[in-house]
């Protein structure tokens, strides 16, 4: 919610990507494919960025390059913001790393996920995969402070995921009705036929 | 924060109470665990006992040196799980995870959410591995 008060849509993605990857330049296809816009309406929107400075841009050969620029006077305000706000989920994945491959499902749910959370709100996080309650909470115990918002988690084993998918269960059908950021596997793991687990589920 | 900081700040009040309140939270937060262990109950009541089987343990190593959670402040479980690392020596990590449970407690007490396998499993894994801890520093039954 605050993202999108503070940015438009194609601004605020972009930004996120950027800023919140400051190491790296893109072109601008590649920006498009990561944001999920597209290419002719970034061109204008990416030109504007930098030319105020916010954005570098570099020409190599016929591609155009942009990336952060670190040394715009309120560059760490900004990646603040960003973190905090639709680069959350950036940040969430990041935390996630090293346990990424024991999880087939990682989403956002909740105040976060359908934008109307407030100052006080929790990030409230479904994980599913052969994964302790005690990893994931360390996992996320720094990003808590990089994102301003303490994180709850919610640790299901593939088998008691399916399970409670199969018997419709009221939590797992809230977070399917309701809007998610999917950080690790996306909607077809809920709809998955029963009796055929995730892989490595066994 | 110090334990006399946090008398200081009326988190903690002075509680002389002998060795024998010790071991009688000891003895409870043995039972606790106990019930925890029952399958035949359902996972919520099961990581309550749990909860309160580590609630207890921290509760018995602040009375061992003279203190008790100020009850009449809100936030005293916290202040509880928070003072393990001066009364027990408990590492950053595993506070790191109490006060998760902790706060996992509220939460499905609010909403109705059941708890899941991870979260009961986790919560009597470190009910236990609290339990053993608190009876070699602290003596118990």
């Amino acid at each position: 919610m605050l993202a999108s008060l503070l940015f438009g849509d194609y601004r605020q993605k972009v930004l996120a990507r950027l800023l919140l990857h400051p190491e790296q330049s893109y072109h601008v296809r590649e920006i498009a494919r990561l944001t999920g816009t597209s290419a002719g309406t970034l061109h204008k929107e990416l030109a504007r960025l930098a030319q105020a400075g916010v954005l570098t841009r570099e020409a190599i050969g016929n591609q155009v390059r942009y990336g952060a620029n670190r040394r715009c006077p309120i560059y760490p305000e900004l990646a603040g913001i960003l973190r905090k706000t639709a680069g959350l989920a950036d940040v969430l994945t990041e935390a996630l790393s090293t346990l990424r491959e024991r999880l087939t499902l990682a989403v956002v749910f909740g105040s976060v996920a359908r934008g109307d959370e407030g100052p006080g709100s929790d990030v409230d996080v479904l994980l599913v995969g052969d994964i302790g309650f005690a990893e994931v909470v360390r996992a996320f115990h720094e990003a808590q402070s990089s994102i301003g918002r303490e994180i709850n988690p919610v640790v299901l084993s593939s088998a008691e995921f399916h399970d409670k998918l199969k018997c419709g269960d009221t939590f797992l059908a809230a977070i399917l009705g309701g809007k998610k950021i999917f950080l690790i596997g996306n909607e077809h793991e809920f709809g998955k036929p029963a009796g055929n687990p995730a892989p490595g589920s066994a | 924060m110090s334990l006399e900081n946090l008398l200081a700040i009326q988190r903690l009040v002075r509680h002389e109470a002998g060795h024998a309140v010790v071991l009688k939270l000891i003895a409870a937060a043995e039972r606790n665990l106990a019930d925890a262990r029952v399958t035949s109950i359902s996972a919520e009541n099961r990581f309550d006992a749990a909860y309160k089987a580590i609630l207890q343990c921290a509760m018995a190593a602040l009375a061992a040196r003279g203190y008790r959670t100020s009850t009449s402040q809100p936030g005293h479980h916290q202040t509880a799980i928070q003072t393990l690392p001066l009364t027990l020596a408990v590492d950053s990590g595993t506070v790191i995870v109490l006060d998760a449970l902790r706060k996992q407690r509220n939460l499905t007490d609010y909403s109705g959410d059941g708890i899941s396998d991870a979260l009961l499993a986790e919560c009597i894994a470190q009910a236990e591995s609290l339990l053993r801890h608190a009876r070699a520093t602290l003596g118990g039954p």
